[in-house]
């Protein structure tokens, strides 16, 4: 019973993480940033959490405000002021060069 | 009909793939196919006379995205022509110089529309699929940069759209 709480907990708390995701050149700016973002109930956008990963690396920041790079929640486009929250994917996509 | 989408590291084999698109379906009269290949000299764009070796070319994807819009635009093709097949196959990981990267084949009743999807398919892959090549020359890697003129190509198709939904 106590262990199934725990395991709960742990569900639980792992939800709770923004997974971000940087593809292409991006992945090169973001070696040393965090990886993921606690939720905290609130919702959040990807316009702040670029925000709060420019305080983190001021080359990355630059990188994601170019006006070609996309933003995908759980692998949908989304715009920058999109909600996201809850064990979301947040994916920030550089222009695509495969063919 | 039938439809092929396939994001694989291992190459294709285009005589399979033209035999799968023959059998499409009954009414197949036309089939196009378009093979894309790793070239051997990657062009610096900034200076024209600049040309180097490419040693490897690495494709990376986003996993379930790409595939859905792959997806996407296959379904798109089958909105604007009536097509009886369509194969895209698109590789990923490390590829050499030579190396085929992409296969689309279209079969269609007539040609007008086997070609006209085929173009469409490409120039919508090339600016909406979520692939990024990263470019080994000479020892020195980098991303590479889109192209105005893939932008250019797929934007021709927005004024014609026929889209049922």
């Amino acid at each position: 019973m106590v262990n199934l709480e725990i395991g709960k907990q742990l569900i639980q708390g792992h939800k709770k993480l923004i997974n971000l995701l940087f593809f292409g050149r991006l992945g090169e700016f973001a070696q040393d940033v965090s990886q993921s973002y606690e939720c905290s109930g609130e919702s959040m956008t990807p316009l702040a959490i670029r925000e709060k990963l420019t305080l983190e690396s001021e080359a990355l920041g630059q990188e994601l405000s170019e006006p070609q790079v996309l933003v995908a929640v759980n692998k949908m486009i989304v715009k920058w002021d999109h909600d996201v929250c809850d064990g979301d994917e947040l994916a920030f996509l550089p222009p695509v060069t495969g063919g | 009909m039938s439809v092929l989408m396939s994001i694989q590291e291992d190459d294709f084999d285009i005589g399979v793939e033209h035999q799968r698109l023959k059998s499409a379906g009954n009414g197949v009269g036309a089939i196009v196919t378009f093979t894309g290949l790793v070239r051997e000299f990657e062009s610096d764009p900034k200076s024209a006379d600049f040309q180097a070796n490419l040693s490897t070319l690495t494709l990376e994807y986003y996993p379930e995205m790409t595939e859905q819009l792959l997806a996407e635009i296959i379904q798109q093709s089958f909105d604007r022509w009536p097509l009886v097949g369509v194969s895209v196959v698109h590789r990923v990981g490390s590829l050499k110089p030579n190396d085929q990267i992409v296969f689309v084949g279209v079969a269609s009743e007539h040609r007008q529309e086997a070609f006209q999807a085929a173009q469409f398919l490409m120039d919508y892959l090339k600016t909406r699929a979520t692939f990024w090549k990263k470019i080994e020359v000479d020892g020195e890697s980098h991303w590479a940069e889109a192209k105005v003129s893939d932008n250019v190509a797929a934007a021709k198709w927005e004024g014609e759209n026929v889209e049922k939904c």
